[in-house]
């Protein structure tokens, strides 16, 4: 029997057994390869996806536990050539060096924001606490993070009342 | 007219792709028909191999090709021939490569893998460099002598794989006289794993007689001519290109798994990738190395220093891979910084049975530089002075004589020193946020140098009048390709920079390059590009000369157009150049190409250097404020301020994300990233859990000046910035925490438990019983002098 899974808003039938990771189901299956595995043990988060919204490290998620819910990958993020507020941000303070780590910080933040719009600076390192970057030093990355504020909380309440 | 491109906060091209997960990098590549690849390695530090049947594996589902040091005859080496690809006969440290598999899936590939058969018999292992240079120790390589040597001059004998020498001046005299204080320092640091995101990864073919390699390097070059010599093919027989790299940091400055990949591609006839697992990353990676050091200073009451001597151990592991090239390096940071009467310096790359070292950002650079920085502070209160005047008084500056005697150009230390005076005195001390914990200040200097050497580019204007800018330069995420270059090609042909196309590394399209490392891709491949862009200007203007029917020497070439001095309203469109070229002259491209000149040093007084003297020093001044917790160990970072040598900044905003970068992997460093190796020689870190790296909580913004003007050979006076920003953060850590706790800092990484055991005096001072106290007594003797 197969899975079926939501992936950026489209049902998918996935092949692969049960237990095969979700970051492997998502690069290998479905060519979604903006999700990047690193270390394969859930501490880099660089394979980081929403599963129902909520951010989860999709190296250690088998596919079969997301059956019937929905899954989004970095490649949701931009709607047409429209980059979110976040991703903007990231390209407005300069912050993309190798960008292998950005994916996941893309979705750890977006999933973030979703509950916290209004989050501090603080918080906001907090919750990078799962997501390792050895390029950029973080600063751009939260700098980017707290200039969205605003945009997030803007973002969420339109997301709310639709 | 268009505004200024150079100092300029462009945005980089490669951006937008990166944060929508549309790069694609080597470890999102592959194909149709394509093989997954694993190495066998070996689980034991030291042994003869007894047998290694690969025929069970063979017999294994999916698998395609196996391949073993039958298959690749060669040796690699950059002074000396001493790496085969394979262990033959003996292993050498614990994880060496026994053969590689391939098969239809990644699953299968690492079954097949464990499948085969090896049967060792072990050997006493030498761990650690006082095991391996003990009168006792096991001979890593009984065979030494019979190695190839590739570049002569060094001293080499049993397990001392290279050692380099600087003498000038009399030391002996220096310390011999009666108004100097003499102080002297041990010291140790540990590994560091450059961890990259994106793992050393490949995918090989073979068509038509070549082999095809697309790969995560800063190297295509080296990868296309070591892959040839390890497979004992001619290397224009070798075709490499790189997509976008997710990370390098030096680890990807060697060859790695590309030669496996080619062999395994051949035996199968199919396409072949190749990934290392996290696992095999920690494990194998060519960390920097950890080193001892012991430096003896002899110093004036007014703060003199009238001689020095230093004994440098670099720990290249089972083989020499950088390090025997590395020992150049000493003598440039221990003998930096300062004016010396008198100095002399042994550096040894030393063979031990653990995982090859390599190069890492700023490479021994960050060692010796702590170790200078705390030893300079040692002298200070030795004679009683402030660290700063000291610095002030010593610092090298115009026509400074280094170690090996080349005379430098230029004040520059001194006045990044002022700088950082102004800048720090106008912020308040953060002496309050230590609460009740130890507060420390350090301000610290280094020296380092921009790694100029070979590079070609070649320019092609378009039909369009935009240009293709074709080099083997490679964008490792440093920005050097995608903002500096378009930028110093657009600033030479009065274009913008989106008018810049930048063609990725292919060994078949571009000349030669040393690679993307040593702050160098700027310098190296900016000068070749702009010398390109001067033969691509000349004929630009040659053709519109009869367009215009004006002399060439008369027009301008800016906002892409070319007009007539004084007369801005006569004139031709670029894109109109190129097509009138086409049916004149042809279409117009320049060639362009740099190396470097070549800095004299003193004659007599360097042995064993592949680089005697530094065509393209630069220079930097880190300061910073600690609080250490003493229940806990714990060290906080304050603040934290750079002045830095830039040279002149082509995009300052990217060169500060480079120093927010290089600082904040320097903290990881000096005081948490810590690779141990256990008695087995087994590197007890094997991923993110247990080795750590900065995460976002534990950094803090970093306040940087770009010191602009120094003298440079680069493109429009730049230096490189990408390297040198984490040279000195070890040393600025390990002087605040010595100035925090008042005690003599001398081993990094500073984890709580060793502040802990400073704080305590437990585990007592370094003493390094296997370094002599009489320098001469340390060195090899001249017969040892390897001759090619």
């Amino acid at each position: 029997m197969s899975l079926r899974v939501v992936v950026n808003h489209e049902e998918r039938t996935v092949a692969s057994a049960p237990l095969t990771p979700l970051s492997t189901v998502l690069r290998e299956e479905f060519a979604l390869t903006g999700t990047k595995e690193v270390c394969g043990e859930g501490f880099c988060g660089a394979c980081t996806v929403l599963v129902d919204g909520a951010p989860a490290v999709s190296c250690l998620v088998p596919v079969g536990l997301v059956e019937g819910r929905r899954v989004e990958t970095v490649e949701s993020l931009a709607v047409g050539e429209d980059l979110s507020a976040l991703q903007a941000a990231m390209i407005e303070t300069d912050a993309v060096q190798c960008g292998m780590c950005f994916p996941g910080i893309l979705m750890t933040l977006t999933g973030f924001f979703s509950e916290r719009p209004d989050a501090d600076e603080e918080e906001i390192r907090s919750a990078l606490a799962g997501n390792i970057c050895r390029c950029t030093g973080y600063e751009a990355i939260v700098e980017a993070a707290l200039s969205i504020r605003g945009a997030g909380a803007a973002a969420s309440a339109v997301e709310a009342a639709s | 007219m268009n505004k200024p491109v150079i100092g300029s906060d462009l945005p980089r091209r490669d951006a937008r792709d990166k944060l929508r997960g549309r790069t694609r990098y080597t470890i999102d590549r592959g194909g149709l028909g394509m093989l997954h690849a694993a190495v066998r390695r070996s689980d034991v530090a030291s042994a003869r191999i007894v047998r290694v049947d690969v025929e069970p594996a063979r017999r294994m589902p999916g698998v395609r090709a196996i391949v073993t040091a039958d298959d690749a005859p060669g040796r690699y080496g950059l002074t000396v021939a001493d790496h085969p690809l394979f262990a033959v006969d003996r292993i050498r440290f614990h994880g060496e490569p026994i053969a590689a598999v391939a098969a239809e899936t990644l699953a299968q590939a690492r079954a097949a893998a464990d499948a085969i058969v090896v049967e060792l018999e072990t050997l006493p292992a030498a761990i650690t460099m006082e095991q391996a240079l003990a009168p006792d120790a096991p001979e890593i390589h009984p065979d030494w002598r019979d190695y190839e040597v590739l570049f002569p001059g060094g001293r080499r004998s049993g397990n001392v794989a290279w050692e380099a020498t600087v003498e000038r001046g009399d030391t002996d005299a220096a310390f011999a006289r009666g108004d100097v204080t003499i102080v002297e320092s041990c010291f140790r640091s540990g590994r560091q794993n450059q961890t990259p995101l994106e793992p050393r990864a490949c995918v090989a073919s073979y068509e038509d007689g070549r082999f095809f390699i697309e790969t995560s390097t800063q190297v295509p070059w080296a990868v296309r001519d070591t892959t040839a010599r390890l497979l004992g093919v001619r290397p224009s027989d070798v075709r490499v290109t790189v997509p976008a790299v997710g990370g390098g940091f030096g680890l990807k400055f060697e060859f790695a798994v590309e030669p496996f990949a080619a062999l395994l591609a051949r035996a199968s006839g199919r396409p072949v990738r190749l990934a290392n697992t996290r696992r095999e990353e920690m494990q194998t990676a060519l960390c920097r190395e950890n080193a001892d050091i012991r430096i003896r200073s002899a110093v004036t009451r007014d703060g003199e220093i009238v001689g020095r001597e230093a004994v440098v151990l670099m720990d290249c592991g089972a083989y020499g891979g950088e390090q025997p090239f590395l020992t150049t390096m000493t003598a440039h940071t221990l003998g930096g910084n300062y004016r010396l009467g008198s100095v002399r310096l042994l550096s040894r790359a030393v063979y031990t049975n653990t995982a090859p070292t390599g190069a890492f950002r700023a490479c021994n650079g960050t060692y010796n530089t702590f170790a200078l920085e705390r030893h300079t502070d040692e002298i200070c209160a030795a004679i009683g002075m402030d660290p700063i005047a000291f610095r002030r008084r010593n610092v090298i500056g115009d026509k400074a004589l280094g170690s090996t005697g080349q005379v430098f150009e230029g004040d520059v230390l001194g006045p990044m020193l002022d700088r950082m005076e102004e800048m720090t005195a106008s912020r308040p001390s953060q002496q309050a946020r230590a609460d009740g914990r130890l507060y420390g200040r350090a301000t610290v200097v280094g020296t380092w140098f921009i790694f100029v050497g070979p590079s070609a580019a070649t320019v092609n204007l378009n039909p369009d009048g935009g240009v293709t800018l074709v080099t083997s330069g490679v964008e490792i995420g440093s920005g050097s390709m995608m903002q500096s270059l378009p930028q110093i090609v657009a600033d030479s042909l009065g274009l913008t920079p989106q008018d810049v196309t930048i063609r990725a590394a292919d060994t078949d399209a571009a000349g030669y390059d040393v690679g993307v490392g040593g702050g160098r891709q700027t310098v190296s491949l900016g000068v070749a590009s702009t010398n390109a862009c001067i033969e691509v200007k000349k004929k630009i203007l040659r053709v519109a000369s009869e367009m215009l029917e004006a002399d060439p020497a008369d027009l301008v070439l800016e906002d892409g157009h070319v007009s007539i001095v004084g007369v801005p309203e006569q004139r031709v469109s670029v894109p109109a150049v190129a097509a009138r070229a086409q049916v004149t002259t042809g279409p117009i491209s320049g060639s362009g190409a740099f190396t470097a000149p070549g800095t004299a040093a003193m004659p007599g007084c360097a042995a064993g250097h592949m680089l005697e003297a530094l065509d393209l020093p630069v220079f930097a001044v880190h300061d910073c404020e600690v609080a250490v917790d003493p229940a806990t160990g714990h060290v906080e970072v304050l603040s934290y301020t750079v002045v830095q040598d830039v040279g002149r900044a082509i995009n300052p905003r990217a060169i500060r994300g480079q120093i927010q970068g290089g600082v904040v992997q320097g903290l990881g460093y000096a005081l948490h990233e810590d690779v141990s190796i256990d008695a087995e020689g087994r590197i007890r870190q094997e991923g993110f859990e247990t080795y750590r790296v900065p995460l976002a909580q534990d950094v803090l913004a970093i306040d940087c000046h770009l010191h602009e003007g120094a003298p440079s050979i680069g493109p429009l006076g730049a230096k490189g910035a990408g390297e040198v920003p984490i040279l000195n953060v070890a040393a600025a850590v390990a002087c605040a925490v010595s100035n925090a706790t008042g005690k003599s800092v001398d081993t990094i990484p500073l984890t709580p438990p060793r502040v802990l055991d400073l704080l305590t005096g437990y585990d007592g001072p370094q003493e390094h019983h296997h370094i002599a106290k009489q320098w001469t007594d340390n060195c090899l003797p001249d017969d040892a002098v390897c001759v090619a």
